[in-house]
């Protein structure tokens, strides 16, 4: 089925998730899907989830084409994740898209992973300049436009907290993702147990209280004073309230009347409760990326291509190469300038 | 509340609010005749009590002890007058002036040179005695019609002795000024160092330079910058 509208292929391979999702040049999503690397024990072995890519990338993209309606042939233009992440999964994603673009002989695109992310909240919660809170297992940035940039103007110091959160889960015995485990385990205790609190301006540090919530997990009073649930509460209760004061702070400081909150730990309710909270407060509009696109997805890498597309044109095969360690802030964004 | 209201008599009246800020509402007002700010921290629902509580009692105290130190330092702050704990307010001296931030790009190069230089100074004297500002910004600094500059805003205040926590202060500062002042910053920072420099020299000479070349040792531990692009 092939019709008028230019149509554009995103390859998102960052870390673990190989995803492929199919948007026109207009901003309509056809298809999103996701192939993620669960992991048996431990976290994410870069290795062992280049190779889980490596054997499903095609039946990834085939199912996306499909649901799509489309033929391979249909593909007007290819974008890709080119940063930043884990180098030898950037590297499946890039490798698929060159060649597709070789092969069909249309332009490659490459695009920050994390500017995909604010983009496709644009996009989806009809924001048109937000302050934005981008919270992954990868990732904790405030970030808002300023100056042909995605400045980012608080950011963790060392952990990140969806990181921080899903290892203290799986010191707790919990499975991956523990994200999720622990907010449905915080919902049933109202205890909180006192934990470090660190915020330097507008950054944060959470390695401090990951050692503490380990500890107190690992201490003999674990079951008998205080249980899992409790811990839970006070880890959410206390990180949540540190992105919040932060978010909190470069609202006022940068003066934007909307607020985004995307990545997969946007997911989590009390977080989505405690940043309208301040949103409200501020006068601000609020919005959460909707689960499907705020974690990682192709559609986000599609969309923000088509952006650079549009203004810039295609990247030459010999400007593909990955970027691993490429800041947000280090990009200009011509299609806001 | 009740301990402040029961006390508010002709003599201190808390009157419009003039700022809603990120964590406290300033009030401006009086007190026995003089023009006051009434900072008050409010509490945050979105936070639980427990934690709120603690958080706001100790950032007020720790705020106004400061205030009343620093001042002994020849550092320009509001003059505190009263603490209340009970509602976490901290009433002190009205300054009247315009943030750094608002007048910013309306200033020629000699001016912000002239300023930043005084900013470092003042930030200088506190480094020195031990006190960390903790949240140097364009938007805690003042600067009045007579082109006084005063610091405002010490809830973040540490007291360290460490080159890594004063390395952190001045980083945090670079970081604003590129954010939000772009094009500037370079002119505004090196101002500011130099006066950093010249305020820190008769103290420790040695400290000084090891705290500002930290400062490059700190950003290359933020996420991913390389090397080379290190300012």
């Amino acid at each position: 089925m092939k019709f008028n509208k230019k149509i554009c292929l995103g390859i998102e391979s960052t870390a673990h998730t190989f995803g492929v999702g199919i948007v026109d040049f207009e901003g309509k999503v056809y298809s999103i899907v996701n192939d993620i690397y669960v992991p048996e024990k431990g976290g994410l072995h870069p290795v062992q989830v280049k190779e889980q890519h490596v054997n499903h990338f095609y039946e990834v993209i085939e199912k996306a084409l499909s649901e799509a309606n489309f033929s391979i042939r249909d593909i007007d233009l290819i974008a890709f994740s080119q940063s930043p992440g884990l180098g030898p999964v950037l590297k499946i994603g890039a490798l698929v898209a060159r060649m597709i673009s070789q092969i069909l002989k249309i332009p490659i695109v490459g695009v920050n992973h994390c500017v995909a992310h604010i983009e496709i909240g644009r996009l989806m919660c009809n924001v048109e300049d937000p302050l934005t809170l981008y919270v992954s297992g990868g990732n904790t940035i405030v970030s808002a436009f300023e100056s042909s940039r995605y400045q980012i103007f608080g950011e963790t110091l060392d952990l990140p907290i969806g990181n921080m959160i899903d290892s203290f889960a799986r010191d707790a015995g919990l499975s991956h993702p523990g994200g999720p485990k622990i907010e449905k385990l915080a919902l049933t205790s109202t205890k909180y147990l006192s934990l470090p609190y660190v915020v330097k301006g507008m950054d944060l540090s959470f390695s401090g209280l990951y050692t503490a919530a380990k500890k107190l997990i690992e201490s003999k009073d674990f079951g008998v004073k205080y249980s899992l649930n409790d811990v839970s509460n006070s880890v959410q209760e206390t990180c949540f309230a540190m992105l919040t004061e932060v978010t909190e702070r470069a609202l006022a400081h940068t003066e934007k009347t909307e607020v985004l909150l995307t990545g997969g730990v946007a997911a989590n309710k009390r977080l989505q409760e405690m940043i309208e909270y301040i949103s409200n407060e501020h006068n601000a509009k609020f919005a959460a990326v909707p689960l499907k696109f705020a974690g990682d997805n192709g559609a986000m890498i599609g969309w923000t291509g088509i952006l650079r597309y549009k203004l810039e044109g295609g990247h030459e095969i010999s400007e593909t190469n990955i970027k691993p360690k490429e800041r947000m802030d280090q990009i200009t964004i011509p299609w806001r300038s | 509340m009740e301990v402040l209201s029961k006390k508010m008599s002709s003599d201190i009246v808390k009157e419009k609010v003039i700022r809603k800020g990120a964590e406290a509402n300033l009030h401006y007002g009086h007190w026995f005749g003089k023009e006051v700010i009434f900072k008050c921290r409010i509490p945050k629902k979105y936070r639980i009590e427990d934690l709120d509580k603690t958080i706001r009692r100790a950032r007020t105290l720790n705020e106004a002890k400061a205030l009343i130190k620093v001042k002994d330092y020849g550092v320009n702050v509001p003059q505190v007058y009263e603490i209340d704990i009970s509602s976490s307010t901290i009433i002190m001296k009205y300054i009247n002036g315009k943030k750094l931030k608002g007048l910013l790009n309306e200033l020629d190069d000699i001016r912000k040179h002239q300023y930043f230089e005084t900013i470092g100074c003042f930030i200088a004297f506190l480094h020195k005695n031990g006190h960390i500002h903790g949240d140097i910004t364009t938007s805690n600094i003042i600067i009045t019609d007579y082109e006084e500059i005063f610091l405002i805003d010490f809830g973040l205040h540490e007291y360290s002795d460490s080159i890594e926590d004063k390395s952190v202060d001045l980083h945090l500062l670079k970081r604003v000024l590129i954010s939000s002042h772009g094009t500037d910053w370079k002119l505004c920072f090196n101002a500011f160092l130099e006066g950093y420099q010249n305020g820190y020299l008769d103290a420790n000479p040695d400290e000084c330079k090891a705290i500002i070349k930290n400062i490059s040792v700190i950003e290359t531990r933020g996420r991913y910058i390389k090397k080379e692009e290190r300012l």
